[in-house]
């Protein structure tokens, strides 16, 4: 379980998160929606520790960080109980699709090199890449990279995996195969949270719906309740704008 | 004027300058040791941004950068004894070989400094992250991530800076240190076929220096093979190697990271 508390950060001046509560229960896909500014991707990088919060909690698993004061051993556990999968892949480039994968479990879980190299090949096989294995990421189109992405992210064997817009950055024609791959491993049980601008993937593989705006949680519920019913005024304008098409006449 | 020109005279100071590489090279080799451990160091508060160090480093750079390697020999071999035995060192009994060593080291060491710069901050900080997001300490992301990539980088300016750093040691003779630049001196002047003994030392400049690029360009190759599309591309002709050596620099620039 993941529960998140008064989490706020400023860059400067500006407020970009207020205060988020947020609790994610085991084996929940969260997604998180929202324009863009909202905090929806800081707040992603909170979790994890790559953006700083100025104040609140985060506890994962039983394992709390206060963010007043952390230690640096305990951001470093808390990294290690999640993963991440970014809008940019940030593959390392200078390693194969392989030893991408294995990069984290040999040298942060200390498997050896057989152990890490049979499991990083299964992962792979599991997205769909089994015959690229020692092909590096510029050899590999944008998802291609994304799904090694991915097994990097699963190999870790996290508490929660955070997708940060994974398919952003990605050409029209690639979107599916990467939805594809994160649909497939939602149904596994693993605990995802997800920043996306595909309502329809999250209208579909999502339990959970929060919608952010300005720094707070503006609504949170079951995608149905969400998508069907919001109350918030903001979210039903942030829903109508974006969802149907039949919404813009030229 | 200088004795009629002599064609085999040319090949006989080759061969008698031979021997003396070893104490030119000996000189690169010492100046670049030196150079990559000062230069890491003066590249590190650059790096992380630390406040007054920061500024020494730029000061230090610009210093070395900005005057001709032949001032800063006198300096440091005139100037530096005369410093130092204000302070009750004696350095009279060193030898010079240090001093040309220390100097060629402390004045790589700013564009080392430089380079190091440069190729860290190539690799993009996405890396990082995703290094920090699989658990990794800042330790084990520079030493996994950042420092292969940056070093395939820093090869090319590395290689120039040691060619580069191997003409210079023609000026130690200044010094009278008898490396490669001195002896064809002395030889054109016992013999006055002083023409002759600057083509042998020219060749041998040169060869040395056409060496060392090819070794460079085939680490770099090697550093960057995870940016080369195909594996085809390897088979063409020289003249074709050397274009596309400049795609590859290309694909390598523009490809992935965070868009920078």
């Amino acid at each position: 379980m993941i529960k998140l508390s008064r989490i706020s950060k400023s860059f400067g001046r500006n407020e970009v998160l207020k205060g988020i509560d947020l609790t994610v229960e085991k084996g929940e896909v969260v997604a998180i929606l929202g324009p863009s500014g909202s905090g929806k991707t800081t707040l992603l990088r909170c979790i994890n520790y790559l953006e700083k919060p100025s104040d609140g909690e985060i506890s994962i698993a039983e394992f709390t960080v206060n963010c007043r004061k952390p230690a640096k051993k305990d951001i470093h556990t808390l990294r290690q109980k999640t993963a991440m999968v970014f809008q940019q892949y940030n593959l390392f480039r200078h390693k194969t699709a392989l030893e991408n994968v294995m990069e984290g479990l040999v040298v942060v879980k200390k498997l050896t090199k057989e152990e890490a190299r049979k499991l990083s090949a299964e992962l792979l096989e599991k997205v769909g890449l089994g015959t690229k294995l020692d092909a590096y990421p510029s050899q590999l189109s944008g998802g291609q990279q994304q799904r090694v992405g991915i097994a990097r992210a699963l190999a870790l064997n996290p508490e929660v995996i955070l997708f940060d817009e994974p398919t952003s950055a990605l050409d029209p024609e690639l979107v599916g195969e990467v939805l594809a791959v994160i649909r497939k491993i939602a149904k596994e049980g693993i605990t995802m949270i997800i920043v996306t601008h595909e309502m329809g993937f999250a209208q579909d593989v999502a339990n959970h719906v929060v919608f952010m705006d300005g720094g707070v949680i503006v609504e949170e519920g079951s995608p149905k309740v969400i998508f069907q019913s919001p109350k918030e005024e903001r979210t039903k304008q942030f829903l109508a704008r974006i969802t149907p098409e039949s919404a813009y006449s030229i | 004027m200088g004795a009629q020109f002599d064609i085999t005279a040319v090949f006989e100071y080759f061969v008698k300058l031979l021997p003396f590489i070893k104490i030119s090279l000996l000189i690169v080799a010492g100046s670049i040791v030196v150079g990559l451990g000062v230069g890491f160091l003066v590249a590190l508060p650059r790096l992380y941004r630390i406040p007054v160090l920061q500024r020494i480093s730029q000061v230090y750079a610009s210093f070395f950068r900005g005057t001709p390697i032949l001032i800063q020999l006198f300096l440091f071999y005139y100037g530096l004894p005369e410093l130092l035995k204000t302070v009750h060192i004696d350095v009279s009994r060193v030898p010079v070989l240090y001093f040309v060593i220390l100097t060629y080291g402390l004045h790589s060491a700013a564009y080392i400094s430089e380079g190091i710069r440069a190729a860290v901050t190539t690799v993009d900080r996405g890396q990082i992250e995703a290094g920090y997001a699989v658990g990794m300490t800042g330790f084990q992301a520079f030493t996994r991530i950042v420092f292969p990539q940056a070093l395939a980088v820093a090869i090319p300016i590395l290689g120039n800076l040691i060619i580069a750093t191997l003409k210079d040691t023609s000026l130690a003779f200044t010094l009278g240190v008898m490396e490669l630049t001195a002896k064809s001196q002395s030889l054109g002047q016992l013999s006055r076929h002083f023409i002759e003994s600057y083509i042998a030392l020219a060749a041998i400049y040169f060869i040395l220096s056409f060496l060392l690029e090819k070794v460079f360009f085939a680490l770099e190759r090697r550093l960057l093979r995870h940016e080369s599309r195909s594996e085809t591309a390897e088979r063409v002709s020289l003249g074709k190697k050397w274009l596309k050596r400049r795609l590859e620099t290309k694909v390598a620039w523009t490809k992935g990271g965070t868009g920078i």
